[in-house]
């Protein structure tokens, strides 16, 4: 039992950072339209900007607030980009700006961050949460789920009963009509652009230490990412917070496995794959007349 | 295979081999080395420009069908298969094929992003597998054999340039064929590509399998041009960059494909004899993609307009002095109606949008369609040509019910319609769009004599040059010269001046005597309806409110109050 346990309990801080970048992705998706490519890029941004403070001397707690507006500023560069020059654009062409901006994004924080060699992020959580004999449950894979299903339910609660949520769905769905009822379209859009690099930026220090934290491979955690955003359809919240822990846990049980353990990170491809032929089953045609 | 395209397919293989003769005369071998690069990345810019550059879907993962191929052709030279590299290129691009497929079947009836998404995960899952079975030979430092008599850069380059020319002459063939119509035409609207009977699915899929397939050879290619390969070459992040390039250079375009290669593989060079740090390539083709994607025109489509400039007008007139000879009418049966709608009630939610609904297209006439606007004429021609399935009643084109058939199935059984705004993609030309709309059986002359008769520009000229109303014009002219039983006209009069819509009424008075089809014609222009129907259906809140001819149904009581409002019976009683 518990050789299944302990590395399934493994995935769980994965599964939450994945859960938490996916909700981001739907969130920019639902407020500003846009399927965000560089959604993990910018949480690295932060999360470099962390450690690069704290090998400064920088105390911990300070290093973590500036990197996360770190990651907020740069997720405002790409907003800004996507909003001003790209707001009548269609998804496409906005998805096809944060691939080309990713591509920017990787080598210059490679090229900062002296390129493949893994950074040593410090463990802004220490210590294991609960222990078991030898499943152990730590606390930065608690902070990472708990994080997932609060920021799940404000998201879902911001979206659905504020007014403000109500104008930000206007404003993705009908930007120039909602241009037209008075609601300041590009600051408002701005602001869901740095919540969510803040919040990514976050999600990612608590990742870092698990990971190899080099920038490439932080930012290519947008793959799980989507893949979980596809789970919920690109729409709930609720369903990409499960499907993001459930991709972790799956990565954690392969880990546990022999022969399947150095495939674990393709595991994110086949779930995309399975769920985009699955929620393919009846046509769709694009908008009419 | 016209004469456009031949001249073109000369055009592009002649300026290579020129281009090549040249590289090997003049420059000394370190160079021709390096442009050796130079191509093979044009080929996989190529493969990248059939599938985001023509038909539009987002591909980030073309080098990891490359690499497909790459170790497809490394494992062949590994075991010694027999054939050398011209025979392990082609096995290497049937590798990829397969990949190619399975990736694309998840954007099949999908459509915007997810394609991007499923080709990232692709890429990052093909990093994996790699890093982990590692390249054929890799380890033994086992060389990929290069085709004899070709062992030298010099010699190497040659084949590369002769594989380059093959491929870009294909290409400029699938580009101007109907299949290539038919990837801009899905780009540009998916519902209009399939009114003209163009398969959606078959047309991505065949966008993705010949993309895989000379991303599999551009990889087989480098196999032969490192000797070894490692995981790095074909990861992710070449992906992702040779995406930004794609997009920056308009690698759809021969001329775009080997600026791109120029910036891939010379661009570092160039930075590192300025002591510039090579990566910041990348974050300069990233600002390249970004700019291109915003003003809309990438580097190789500017030099074409610039290079446009210099041509002289007048190119786009048509040869007065011939006499074009329109294509034959077709013939249909005569004993039933062409078209018949029956009972045909469609909903959507609580609103009923088509009550019941009776409508009889009889053969070789002219029908008008009229009512106020939101009176379900529209919707019916969305019913009848498929794009709403559940409607209820029946509607039988013939003697054949079409309910239950789709879309794609209904246009090329012969029910074919226009749109209120004009759908064609403006990178087509116009004879392009005509064999696109009419298929590939008529020919030049007759092409020329369709868009003669309806005051069409020649076939020639590019449709991002037309205005919208002529644009409107060339959607008629293309699906009269398909000649189907079924034409349906949806407001083909709108935006066209009083002088045009009269000339326009004249020609589809004379649709059915010269061409054979049966048109139902949705229009406002009571001048027009008067002149060119025979019979008119009034619908009004998606009822049919009265049926006849024109010149007595335009004067009941019940039409003039339903379009102009006017109340006889309000009037008599005052």
């Amino acid at each position: 039992m518990n050789s299944l346990l302990t590395p399934a309990m493994a995935g769980l801080s994965a599964g939450g950072a994945y859960a938490i970048l996916g909700v981001c992705a739907i969130f920019t998706y639902r407020l500003v339209a846009v399927v965000n490519f560089t959604g993990a890029a910018v949480g690295a941004c932060g999360a470099f900007i962390m450690v690069a403070l704290v090998e400064m001397g920088m105390p911990l707690f300070p290093a973590v607030v500036l990197g996360i507006a770190a990651g907020a500023l740069a997720a405002l560069f790409v907003g800004f980009i996507t909003t001003i020059w790209f707001s009548g654009a269609n998804g496409s062409v906005k998805a096809a700006v944060t691939a080309a901006l990713l591509v920017g994004f990787i080598a210059l924080g490679l090229r900062l961050t002296g390129g493949q060699h893994p950074k040593r992020f410090p463990d802004i959580l220490q210590g294991a949460w609960l222990r078991l004999a030898d499943v152990q449950i730590t606390n930065a894979s608690i902070a990472a789920i708990g994080l997932a299903i609060v920021l799940t339910i404000a998201a879902e609660q911001f979206l659905n009963r504020t007014r403000t949520g109500l104008e930000l769905r206007a404003l993705s769905e009908r930007p120039m009509a909602a241009e037209l009822l008075g609601i300041r379209v590009r600051l408002l859009a701005l602001i869901v652009w740095a919540i969510a690099g803040a919040v990514t930026a976050f999600a990612l220090m608590l990742i870092a230490p698990l990971r190899s934290p080099d920038f490439a491979s932080l930012s290519l955690l947008i793959v799980p990412a989507l893949a979980a955003a596809l789970i919920g359809a690109f729409k709930s919240f609720r369903a990409a917070l499960f499907g993001g822990l459930a991709i972790g846990i799956i990565e954690g049980l392969a880990s546990g496995l022999v022969g399947l353990n150095q495939y674990r990170a393709a595991i994110p491809f086949i779930v995309i794959l399975l769920v985009l032929l699955w929620s393919q089953r009846e046509a769709r045609w694009d908008e009419s007349r | 295979m016209n004469r456009a395209s031949l001249r073109a397919a000369f055009f592009a293989a002649l300026s290579i081999l020129v281009a090549g003769g040249l590289v090997v005369g003049l420059l000394p071998n370190y160079w021709v080395y390096l442009i050796t690069a130079v191509f093979i990345l044009g080929i996989a810019l190529q493969s990248l420009g059939i599938v985001t550059g023509r038909t539009g879907m987002i591909s980030l993962c073309q080098m990891s069908f490359a690499g497909v191929g790459a170790w497809t052709v490394g494992y062949l030279n590994f075991i010694d298969f027999p054939g050398g590299l011209p025979l392990w290129l082609l096995l290497g691009g049937l590798a990829a094929l397969p990949f190619g497929i399975i990736i694309g079947l998840p954007a099949l009836r999908l459509r915007g992003i997810n394609l991007a998404i499923v080709t990232l995960g692709f890429a990052s899952a093909f990093d994996v597998v790699l890093a982990t079975i590692t390249y054929p030979g890799q380890t033994n430092f086992k060389m990929v054999a290069r085709p004899a008599g070709m062992e030298g850069d010099v010699g190497y380059f040659m084949f590369v340039i002769m594989i380059y020319a093959l491929i870009a002459v294909v290409l400029e063939f699938l580009n101007r064929s109907r299949l290539g119509a038919s990837w801009l035409a899905v780009r540009h609207s998916e519902r209009a590509a399939a009114a003209h009977g163009v398969s959606i699915p078959t047309t991505k899929l065949s966008a993705f399998a010949i993309s895989a397939f000379i991303a599999g050879v551009a990889g087989g290619l480098f196999a032969g041009y490192l000797g070894t390969l490692v995981a790095e070459n074909f990861s992710m992040m070449q992906s992702l960059t040779l995406f930004a390039v794609a997009t920056m250079a308009g690698s759809q375009f021969t001329l775009g494909a080997i600026i791109g290669g120029v910036l891939v593989s010379l661009f570092p060079e160039l930075l590192r004899r300025l002591n510039v740090p090579q990566d910041f390539g990348s974050v300069i083709f990233a600002a390249g993609a970004v700019q291109a994607l915003s003003t809309g025109e990438s580097i190789s489509e500017t030099f074409m307009r610039l290079g446009g400039k210099i041509v002289p007008k007048g190119l786009f007139k048509r040869a007065k002095a011939k006499t074009h000879k329109l294509p034959a009418a077709k013939t249909f049966a005569k004993d039933v109606p062409a078209l018949q709608v029956q009972d045909v009630t469609v909903r959507y939610g609580n609103v009923v949008a088509s009550n019941k609904v009776n409508l009889t297209v009889p053969h070789g006439k002219v029908v008008g369609l009229i009512g106020p606007n939101g009176a379900g004429k529209s919707t019916l021609v969305d019913a009848i040509t498929g794009f709403l399935p559940d409607y209820e009643g029946d509607i039988r084109l013939g003697d054949k019910s079409l309910n239950g058939v789709s879309v794609t199935e209904r246009a090329r059984l012969g029910v074919r319609r226009t749109w209120q705004t004009t759908r064609i993609a403006p990178e087509l030309q116009v004879g392009e769009y005509m064999r696109l709309a009419a298929g590939s059986d008529l020919s030049d002359d007759e092409v020329e004599a369709v868009l003669d008769w309806f005051n069409c520009p020649p076939a020639n000229t590019p449709i991002a040059s037309i205005d919208a109303g002529t644009r409107r014009l060339l959607d008629v002219a293309g699906i009269v010269a398909a000649r189907p039983p079924v034409i349906l006209l949806d407001e083909p009069a709108a935006g066209q001046s009083y002088a045009e819509a009269v000339r326009l009424g004249e020609r589809i008075r004379q649709i059915p005597e010269t061409f054979g089809s049966s048109v139902l014609l949705i229009e406002h222009d009571m001048d027009l309806v008067r002149s060119a129907c025979e019979e008119v259906t009034v619908l009004d809140f998606g009822t049919v409110i009265a049926h006849g001819a024109p010149a007595n149904v335009l004067e009941t009581p019940i039409v003039q109050k339903a379009y102009l409002g006017v109340d006889h019976e309000l009037e008599a009683s005052a």
